[in-house]
């Protein structure tokens, strides 16, 4: 084992016009080691390991690779020399098939640049068997899981010959069976000699298969420990900087009358893909309902055709008795708050200042908002309301007329939830609603989501997460091929076992 | 049946220049860059290629010229588009306006003239009997004796689907319209690609409309392009950029071009045959996204 394998050296990092995203921050990778990089969304991870990998240039600071001073420009030389990256966001071409995704790039060609796809697809199923890796390499990338896809990022490596494997956040997407998956291909690749850093903030998993681990926060690096007798509150005191509460609390709670009733929606897409295939759920006052699902599975459908963004073809939905299928959207965000997965295209109109952005809706249904006229809105009125929301919700912000996308993801992310929350209807839709946020917002506003609950609403609430889901819900379902295919309550079930109806749709593979 | 062979001939030379820079917007199109200057590059094609060989009496100069015309503008649309991220329709739609004023005032200026020049010093393509196909009866009536660039052209189709779908340039290419940023993650340069399928669409148009002003005829006029470039624009789309397919697709614009010009030969008003072409493009344009529409809603 060497200790001068990659050492980088206070390396800054300034993104226009203000954003300090690295501070002068030094770390040391060991070779062979699984060195684990945690730290909160914005902490700097994620650039740091763009910077080793050539695809951020730092502003200064020195990186050593092997003893010797680099200065990759590019991923290209970082790939040269035998560092590789697998990104949050998957780099894959849907449309191509596994073994044209693992060669792209690297493609095995004659002189005059004819694909040698014989070739190339032996290279590619070796690699797929001599790993285990369980993958038929002429399906096309679109038409597998995230959990496949994630295997053939790990192909491409593979068939690049890397050795230093940098994974940002790879654990995000998959269910727990799948990161077990992945954890046993780790230790294999370490015990073959690769090194591997691994970023993420999910501390369980970092103080299960790390040797070391580098705790950053703001930019800067607070501490280099090794894995022997760390516990996770002193992994959350270094990365946040105060104590952080591990589970909300949820009061028991009998839940009251149904709010929402779907009866047998099925829903087949313009590719003719069934995505709904008789789904039905109630959701009752004082209620928090989890949907847990691998994506794609009908899980997005399902809100769309709640809020009507999608006609279902087939069956009915109740809102409170009232059947609301046949309602525009704008008739229907009467009677539901919904906060939806994507943020910035769906749930805010980013270049409006943060007093637009939370008025929206309101400006709809909230008739104290009018101005002398009817058809006018009262800037004085708005300006309240919009301010109202930003106390409440603790929106940090110096004024209401700043744009949108000045805000920081978890800001953003207070102020929607602030706005669906103010509009004070009984069915809430939570779609992700934590996702990529800070342990302070995610906390928050799952505290809100709680208070929701307590007041008597009724909520839905979709969310990878599974922790999320644990300790929120009161009844868990699981979708899988657009369906429902599990109901379980929390303190019956596990993780496992939800992983399990998730992957296969059934419990241990028995399909009933 | 001597009038049907007349239009099926003049539906393959109305076909060639379309089908040429179609092939040129395919490139761009699977890179995913919106090349509206097609009819520019042709334009400028046009016009260097009787320069060319006005000036030097050869009509493959004329052509080499002309392809060179279309590069110069690809070079300029990369320049801004591609390096400067400029919106490609803003500077797509500046070249093409460039191009109809610069061939006119240099027209104008060079030779006094106005509308077209006509010289007998302009050489066009001479026509070239295949060995083979010119002994099959009726068909030999159709297919041979063409300018001698109809037949590069089909080279040219052939030799663009391999690289597209045989190539490990093709595979690149493809996946930099779907996501550049793979590509670049691979330390794979997808500005440079965008850049090279740029210059490619700007050499095969300049070579299409160096057809149009030596292949059918040997003139310039001003504008002769007159929206052949919007027309492969919607080759392209309906045909997806696959090179056969938009020779296919050309031939059917072609054909009509062909029969307007046929018609206006029997003495209807030429404004009315000369619309055939256009009104072709919208009902083709209308009846394909009709069948995507039924696609996405099955």
């Amino acid at each position: 084992m060497h200790s001068d394998f990659i050492q980088m050296r206070s390396i800054v990092k300034v993104f226009q016009p203000a954003t300090v995203a690295l501070d002068g921050v030094s770390v040391d990778i060991n070779q062979g080691e699984i060195h684990s990089v945690i730290g909160e969304n914005g902490a700097g991870k994620s650039t740091l390991m763009k910077v080793l990998y050539g695809m951020v240039a730092p502003d200064s600071g020195e990186i050593y690779f092997k003893g010797q001073k680099v200065n990759f420009s590019s991923p290209r030389d970082a790939v040269k020399a035998g560092i590789g990256m697998i990104h949050q966001e998957l780099m894959l071409i849907p449309s191509y098939t596994i073994w044209e995704n693992v060669v792209l790039g690297a493609e095995p060609a004659n002189r005059l640049g004819r694909l040698e796809s014989k070739e190339a697809r032996a290279q590619v199923q070796a690699l797929v068997d001599e790993y285990d890796l369980g993958l038929s390499i002429d399906e096309r990338v679109a038409d597998v899981s995230v959990g496949a896809r994630q295997k053939v990022e790990i192909l491409k490596l593979l068939y690049r010959d890397i050795d230093t494997l940098i994974m940002d956040e790879p654990t995000a997407v998959l269910t727990p069976q799948e990161i077990r998956e992945l954890f046993r291909w780790v230790s294999q690749a370490k015990a073959a000699g690769r090194t591997i850093i691994f970023i993420s903030h999910k501390l369980a998993e970092v103080l299960e298969i790390s040797d070391r681990i580098t705790v950053m926060r703001r930019g800067k690096t607070i501490t280099t420990v090794e894995n022997k007798g760390l516990d996770k509150s002193f992994l959350a005191r270094a990365m946040v900087g105060r104590d952080v509460v591990f589970s909300v609390s949820k009061p028991p709670q009998e839940p009251g009358q149904t709010i929402l009733a779907a009866e047998n929606l099925h829903y087949t897409d313009a590719d003719g893909q069934k995505k709904l295939d008789g789904v039905s759920l109630k959701v009752r006052r004082g209620e928090i309902v989890g949907l847990a699902g691998v994506e794609g599975n009908g899980q997005f459908e399902l809100v769309q055709a709640l809020v009507g963004l999608i006609q279902p073809q087939q069956g009915s939905i109740k809102l409170k008795g009232q059947e609301i299928v046949p309602l525009p959207i704008s008739k229907r965000r009467e009677l539901m708050s919904y906060v939806p997965q994507d943020r910035k295209s769906w749930g805010s109109a980013q270049p409006l200042s943060l007093q637009e952005n939370v008025i929206m809706t309101h400006h709809m249904t909230n008739t104290a908002l009018q101005g002398r006229l009817r058809w006018m809105l009262s800037r004085r009125k708005t300006r309240q309301l919009a301010n109202t929301i930003k106390e409440e919700f603790e929106v940090v912000v110096p004024n209401i007329d700043v744009p949108f996308f000045a805000l920081s993801g978890g800001n953003q992310q207070r102020a929607i939830v602030g706005r669906e929350f103010m509009l004070d209807n009984d069915l809430v839709i939570l779609d992700q609603p934590t996702r990529g946020l800070d342990v302070a917002s995610i906390e928050y506003i799952q505290e809100r989501t709680l208070q929701k609950r307590a007041d008597g609403q009724g909520i839905l609430l979709i969310s990878t997460d599974l922790d999320e889901l644990f300790s929120l819900s009161d009844r868990i379902l699981v979708m899988y091929r657009g369906q429902i295919v599990a109901d379980l309550r929390p303190e019956e079930t596990s993780p496992e076992e939800i992983g399990e109806y998730m992957l296969l749709g059934a419990k241990g593979g028995d399909n009933e | 049946m001597g009038l049907w062979i007349e239009i099926l001939r003049s539906s393959i030379l109305a076909a060639i220049p379309i089908a040429l820079a179609s092939l040129g917007g395919a490139f761009t199109y699977y890179t995913d860059v919106f090349n509206v200057a097609l009819e520019g590059m042709m334009l400028v094609g046009a016009f260097l290629a009787v320069i060319g060989s006005y000036f030097t009496g050869s009509w493959a100069m004329g052509l080499l010229v002309g392809a060179l015309g279309g590069l110069v503008i690809g070079i300029i649309f990369a320049l801004f588009a591609v390096y400067m991220g400029a919106d490609h329709f803003v500077t797509g739609m500046a070249l093409n306006m460039f191009a109809v004023g610069g061939t006119t005032f240099t027209l104008r200026r060079l030779f006094g003239i106005k509308g077209a020049l006509v010289s007998s010093r302009i050489v066009g393509i001479p026509s070239w009997n295949i060995p083979l196909l010119s002994k099959i009866p009726v068909l030999r009536e159709v297919i041979s004796g063409h300018p001698f660039a109809v037949y590069i052209a089909l080279l040219l189709i052939a030799l663009s689907h391999y690289l597209l779908f045989r190539t490990k340039w093709g595979l690149r290419l493809r996946a930099v319209g779907e996501d550049a940023q793979v590509l670049d993650s691979l330390g794979v340069s997808s500005r440079r690609i965008k850049t090279l399928s740029i210059l490619g669409s700007g050499i095969l148009c300049g070579f299409g409309g160096a057809f149009l002003s030596l292949g059918y005829v040997a003139l310039f006029a001003e504008g002769m392009t007159s929206g052949r470039g919007w027309i492969a624009l919607s080759v392209i789309n309906v045909s997806r950029g696959r090179p056969w397919g938009l020779l296919l697709v050309s031939l059917v614009f072609g054909f009509f071009e062909g029969l307007g010009m046929s018609l206006q030969g029997m003495g209807l008003a030429p404004q009315f045959p000369q619309m055939i072409p256009y009104i072709i493009t919208i009902v083709a344009v209308y009846v394909y996204s009709r069948r995507e529409r039924r696609v996405k809603a099955a």
